[in-house]
């Protein structure tokens, strides 16, 4: 079979223009499927960075705006099973008003983030610090670059939800995104000076050890705090974040469809051009198959053909489609926002699925012409063509 | 002298197979563009339309949206009787203190999702005098009933009018469907604003106060002395300028429309080049003929743009229809798209192709034609009429 191997590459290279016409066509449109795919992918695999699956997350089952008593923090912590627990409350701090809110930042248990976050890895230098002093604060890597801050300044946040102000020192970073922690001491301390007693929190983080504990846990501490003034809904950290991602559904299925859409226009494209060659190549190929060459060994060499132009098509689309996503990601990362396009990288599995249904794709589209051109007897080729 | 457009359209039809091929790809290039073109411009319809061009929203200063902002009791009685704040015939400001909470509502598909849930005294009604009880009647304050958009009530367990709706701590009675011709209210809850706070525990009672400018009031003047009381950290902004602001976060959607455009409209574009070439190949006969016979090369080049356009325009016109069919099937299986803004609740949105989607379309359909013609065009108007008949 292998002896075909010359005769299908110069046959690829007898219209070059409109091979490679064909190929760029199709390599535009892999990368864009490529990326359009790799959305969902991204959303997927951020979700496995960003959390485990064993350490739950306990707030109000009504939503995350409502808020759990802080005496829960203790009761939580009491659970056999319970390795520790840290106190997590939205804090709505902005550096400048006409701004907004430009990171999130929360004020949580000082002491405890520590073991809660372990996996977190912040350096233990900046933590025994953060436990320390009251005014410190933890700020994420992402707004450090963005706001221009170091280790060792002092900021200023005001909260849009409660009356304080809070004068802060950085004293540590988190190699994670753009959270800024600050300690809830502070909160309660800044609150009482304002007459009021602050005894809520927003979210309760718990860290869990033993995977087989997770699912009885979460389930004794929603039975916990049944019936009673705040009802809590548990999950794992994962299952948090996918929940907080779940309305993007309506968003990740147009994308999907339009993927689809690109897809099908990646056959027509291919289909299109195989059936030109196939058409031209009409009385040469009924002269082979006079000459003796058998139907499906031309059949093969066609679709061999079609495959080999779409396939490394696909594989130039998929370069494309890597370039295409660092040049995605840099542009939306000015705009600002978490939006979903921040987390785009190109996942393995998207591009060789990519690059299976390119080859895919050339089969199918080389099949129907060729199969319609090596079945039609010689005698009426010939006599069509010449 | 031209040639005849029959002469374009019937060497379309002489080719069948190719023809169509060509126009579907550039159907499917209309569809996909159109979809995500669809996607932002929805949104964006659905946001900027809940604006109301004579009120103001007063909110804390440095929040840029009502879920993120607290107001005090003493703030409203301070502010409430301003100059330039409309009255009802009663006599009262038409000013609607709002509170907003976020509380989870379950999906018909499962899930969950924060719905915006807006707390309003009776006033409400004449500040956003676009939003109609469509169904049923307003809520009865203190006793436990909501009204839901219409939105809502398509996308959410147990949102039906008439239905008992669980959300915060409590089970609310639908007794009304709101609707505001498809703005962002329909993707909102309205009950009462004190049983809202009780329920939320809330201990600063309003997110928002949004009130209308009386006739002939100067609406800057009032939001600057809004903004510049020292009593209170408040900023007082036009409720247009804060709906468009909302809709900023449909620019990462454009940055994937340019995207999808760019690429798949390149691999139509070329597409066409390539059916157009063949046919320029098949043809060099017949054009070193209709050469022989007179016609100049200008008219050969327009026969085969005309060619490529009618492709073109035959693609959009297939693709157009198909998207906007597409759209209102996603969005009615679905039940409307939903979109959760950086505001953090959802938006119930209805998909639908609009009239600048499908101008962006067919411009985009339209340079494919051109670009995809112009090549094969020029070719066939470059060849020597002795030599094409020669070859042939």
């Amino acid at each position: 079979m292998l002896k075909y191997a010359p005769l299908v590459w110069k046959n690829l290279g007898r219209n070059k223009l409109r091979s490679a016409i064909t190929g760029v066509a199709i390599a535009f449109a892999v990368a864009m499927v490529c990326v359009l795919r790799m959305l969902p992918a991204a959303l997927d695999s951020m979700l496995d960075r960003m959390s485990t699956g064993t350490r739950i997350s306990v707030h109000n089952q009504a939503g995350l705006t409502y808020s759990l008593p802080y005496s829960y923090v203790n009761k939580v912590r009491a659970m056999p099973g319970v390795v520790d627990v840290a106190s997590y409350q939205w804090f709505g701090g902005v550096v400048d008003e006409d701004k907004g809110v430009q990171f999130p930042n929360f004020a949580v248990d000082a002491d405890h983030v520590r073991v809660v976050f372990e996996d977190w890895k912040i350096e233990p230098q900046a933590l025994d610090d953060f436990e320390k002093y009251r005014d410190a604060a933890l700020v994420g890597t992402m707004t450090m670059q963005q706001q221009g801050w170091k280790v060792g300044d002092l900021i200023t946040l005001k909260s849009t939800i409660l009356p304080v102000e809070a004068q802060l020192r950085i004293v540590g970073t988190i190699e994670r995104g753009p959270f800024v922690w600050l300690s809830r001491e502070y909160l309660e301390q800044a609150m009482l000076a304002q007459g009021f007693s602050f005894d809520t929190t927003g979210t309760i983080w718990a860290r869990i050890d033993d995977a087989s504990l997770v699912t009885p846990l979460i389930a004794r501490i929603d039975e916990t705090f049944r019936n009673s003034e705040a009802e809590t809904a548990s999950e794992t950290e994962k299952a948090f974040f996918s929940n907080m991602m779940s309305s993007a559904q309506g968003y990740v299925t147009i994308l999907l469809i339009v993927a689809g859409v690109v897809t099908l226009c990646i056959v027509f494209i291919a289909a299109n051009t195989a059936s030109m060659s196939v058409r031209e190549r009409m009385g040469e190929l009924a002269i082979m198959k006079a000459l003796g060459f058998r139907w499906r060994t031309l059949f093969a060499t066609l679709v061999v053909e079609a495959a080999l132009l779409s396939t490394l098509a696909g594989a130039a689309g998929v370069l494309l489609s890597i370039g295409a996503t660092n040049a995605l990601r840099s542009i939306t990362a000015g705009a600002g926002g978490a939006g979903p396009m921040n987390a785009f990288f190109v996942s393995n599995a998207v591009l060789v699925q990519t690059l299976f249904i390119a080859f895919f794709i050339g089969i199918v589209s080389g099949a129907f012409p060729a199969f319609g051109a090596s079945r039609k007897p010689v005698a009426q080729t010939l006599r069509e063509v010449f | 002298m031209a040639l005849p457009l029959s002469y374009s359209l019937r060497s379309l039809f002489a080719r069948r197979l190719r023809t169509s091929l060509t126009v579907s790809v550039i159907a499917l290039v209309v569809i996909a563009v159109s979809l995500i073109l669809s996607l932002a411009s929805s949104l964006r319809r659905t946001l900027v339309s809940s604006g109301d061009p004579r009120n103001l929203i007063v909110m804390r200063k440095g929040s840029d949206n009502d879920g993120n902002s607290q107001l005090t009791l003493q703030s409203l009685q301070d502010i409430r009787f301003f100059d330039g704040i409309a009255r009802t015939p009663a006599g009262d400001p038409r000013l609607s203190p709002e509170l907003v909470i976020q509380p989870f509502f379950t999906p018909k598909s499962g899930g969950r999702e924060n719905v915006l849930v807006r707390g309003v005294e009776p006033v409400a009604l004449s500040v956003h005098d676009g939003v109609k009880i469509a169904e049923g009647r307003m809520f009865v304050p203190s006793s436990g009933e909501a009204v839901v958009g219409r939105g809502v009530a398509g996308r959410y367990v147990g949102a039906q009018l008439g239905d008992a709706l669980e959300f915060g701590r409590q089970r609310w009675k639908v007794v009304g469907i709101l609707e505001s011709g498809g703005s962002s209210f329909e993707s909102e809850v309205w009950v009462d604003a004190r049983e809202l706070a009780n329920d939320a525990k809330r201990v600063m009672p309003f997110s928002s106060f949004r009130l209308r400018v009386a006739d002939g009031a100067d609406m800057e003047a009032l939001a600057r002395r809004i903004g510049d009381d020292p009593r209170h950290a408040l900023e007082a902004k036009l409720e247009t300028d804060y709906y468009a602001e909302q809709a900023e976060a449909t620019t990462q959607i454009y940055v994937l429309v340019v995207f999808v455009a760019l690429f798949a409209g390149l691999g139509a574009m070329l597409g066409a080049t390539n059916t157009l070439y063949a046919a320029v190949q098949a043809r060099v006969s017949e054009i070193g003929t209709l050469r022989a016979l007179g016609f100049s090369r200008g008219a050969i080049l327009t026969s085969f743009l005309v060619e490529s356009l009618i492709t073109a325009a035959l693609g959009f016109a297939l693709g157009g229809a198909i998207a906007i069919a597409l759209a209102a099937a996603i969005s009615a299986a679905l039940g409307g798209i939903s979109w959760q803004a950086e505001t953090f609740s959802t938006n119930v949105i209805q998909l639908r192709v609009g009239p600048s989607d499908l101008v962006a379309a067919f411009a985009l359909s339209l340079a494919i034609g051109v670009l995809g013609g112009y090549f094969p065009a020029r070719r066939a108007a470059k060849l020597r009429p002795i030599e094409a008949l020669r070859k042939a």
